[in-house]
């Protein structure tokens, strides 16, 4: 009796939860946050998110680490995602495929105004710091051939090995610009490989000098030095929350939670609050609450 | 450009892909197959050994790529960036069906054939060249075709140590927002895995004709 009794409240509290749970996936009040599937992404994703649940105070549904600029732009314009963070020299070049320009003002406008016209997305004000190409090489090298801009590195050149990511020495605003600007050419072609994979070559000395992002931690973990990039051949590249006009429209309160985060990270906070997760472990959302209490109070 | 296009513009530049390709994957189930039959055999004889063979091969199959890489990397010899990095890591996921096959091709059979073998007076050498290998070698290259058809699939992934390979298109793609270029990798990848499991196949029944 008492058996059978507990079972039938199982059985009711298991159906029960799959009706909450349908309901959940269907529910409207539920914003999804993408992103690309690189730390400062996931750390900006997570950001964003807990910024919408404590402002707007909207179920938030998380679907960070996607892939790359396509698969998140491919999800952003399908409705799958309703944001993610994304920056303006990329989104300028490798989605709207124009030649890469140096000013910063205009490559956010013209950003803007394109992803409005094309895609019915909205660009937010950036959030203060810029994610650039980081040419890097090994301390002791820099200091042993007196490596501080990127046309120091011409110099030695010939001798030296490249490692690559794919989009680096794919894109309008990667190698083969770089290489023609700086008058660079090595030994032998750039080694293609996985970005991550770049800094390890790097740091075993495997390679001599590979193309990072200018807010990693990892830049100062192993000991890296970027060089300046003295010819100013790389486009500004400001991060910014790119999010939906249908989902704007929809709830009121995700603009203003936004508009708080405009400019609020710099590139050496940016690069700290990376360091955290690449260097230190420390788990993604409670880096997010701990920089969103103290900085966005 | 379509991907018609693509092929006809680059049509060398494909070419040397598809042989790295076909390199990596023959090279690295090659030295699977030197390792993994062998180890096999040694399973039939040692069964004290077979949790621990088998449950190492099992968990290299679950390490990432990328993490496998990233190991790899600072060790000599088999480290570095390159080729020789990406079989090091293809031999590695090719091991488990191999092995697995070969131990139980030859437990699988029955006894009576064993025990006819030793009443004949065969060594135990005898009795596995003559009798244990050629029945079980249906089973052992049902292994092998496994082996093969993932590792077509599996070495795209030596596109990200350096390796290159038919990886090199889907990376390239991936990166900039090309279904082109993913496609110019995927498709020849994959048929040439249907390859490689029909050609595979029909071996297999050959040979699983001839045991009976």
């Amino acid at each position: 009796m008492t058996v059978g009794r507990s079972d039938g409240r199982t059985v009711g509290s298991v159906i029960l939860a799959v009706i909450v749970l349908l309901g959940a996936c269907g529910s409207p009040g539920r914003i999804v946050v993408g992103s690309k599937n690189f730390t400062e992404s996931d750390l900006l994703g997570e950001i964003v998110a807990q910024q919408i649940e404590r402002r707007a105070g909207l179920a938030v549904e998380r679907r960070l680490h996607l892939g790359g600029t396509f698969v998140c732009h491919q999800a952003i314009t399908s409705g799958r995602i309703d944001l993610y963070v994304e920056y303006t020299g990329t989104a300028y070049t490798a989605v709207l495929k124009l030649a890469p320009v140096q000013d910063r003002d205009s490559v956010y406008r013209a950003v803007a105004a394109e992803y409005r016209r094309r895609f019915a997305l909205v660009w937010g004000r950036p959030l203060g710091f810029d994610n650039t190409f980081a040419i890097l090489v090994r301390r002791a090298d820099a200091e042993r051939y007196r490596l501080n801009a990127i046309s120091d590195l011409a110099r030695v050149a010939s001798r030296w090995h490249a490692g690559f990511g794919y989009e680096f020495l794919e894109r309008a605003d990667g190698f083969p610009g770089l290489a023609r600007t700086y008058g660079l050419r090595f030994a032998a072609p750039p080694t293609a490989m996985d970005l991550g994979l770049t800094y390890r070559a790097l740091a075993d000395g495997k390679v001599d000098v590979i193309a990072g992002n200018s807010t990693d931690g990892q830049i100062a973990a192993l000991d890296l030095v970027p060089l300046q990039d003295d010819r100013h051949y790389f486009p500004p590249y400001q991060a910014a929350v790119v999010v939906r006009a249908q989902t704007l429209a929809r709830y009121r309160g995700v603009a203003a939670a936004l508009a708080e985060l405009a400019g609020r990270i710099s590139d050496a906070e940016m690069r700290r609050l990376n360091a955290l997760a690449d260097v230190e472990h420390r788990d993604i959302a409670s880096i997010a609450r701990d920089w969103l209490r103290a900085s966005v109070p | 450009m379509n991907l018609w296009q693509f092929y006809s513009r680059n049509a060398h530049e494909v070419l040397g892909s598809v042989g790295q390709h076909v390199f990596l994957v023959a090279i690295s189930t090659g030295v699977a197959i030197v390792i993994g039959m062998p180890l096999g055999i040694l399973l039939t004889r040692r069964a004290g050994w077979r949790p621990a063979v088998l449950g190492l091969a099992n968990v290299f199959q679950t390490i990432p790529s990328l993490a496998l890489f990233g190991f790899l990397i600072p060790l000599p010899l088999i480290g570095g960036i390159g080729a020789r990095t990406a079989i090091v890591a293809l031999v590695v996921y090719a091991l488990l069906p191999i092995v697995r096959n070969t131990y139980q091709g030859i437990v699988g059979l029955d006894p009576a054939v064993r025990e006819a073998g030793r009443g004949m007076g065969m060594t135990d050498w005898q009795l596995l060249t003559q009798v244990e290998l050629p029945l079980a070698f249906g089973v052992i290259l049902a292994g092998v075709r496994v082996a093969t058809v993932v590792g077509v699939g599996t070495a795209t992934i030596a596109a990200a140590i350096g390796a290159g390979g038919l990886g090199v298109y889907i990376f390239r793609g991936v990166a900039v927002v090309d279904d082109t270029l993913i496609l110019a990798g995927a498709l020849p990848a994959a048929l040439m895995a249907l390859a490689a499991d029909g050609l595979l196949g029909l071996a297999e029944r050959r040979f699983a004709w001839r045991g009976r």
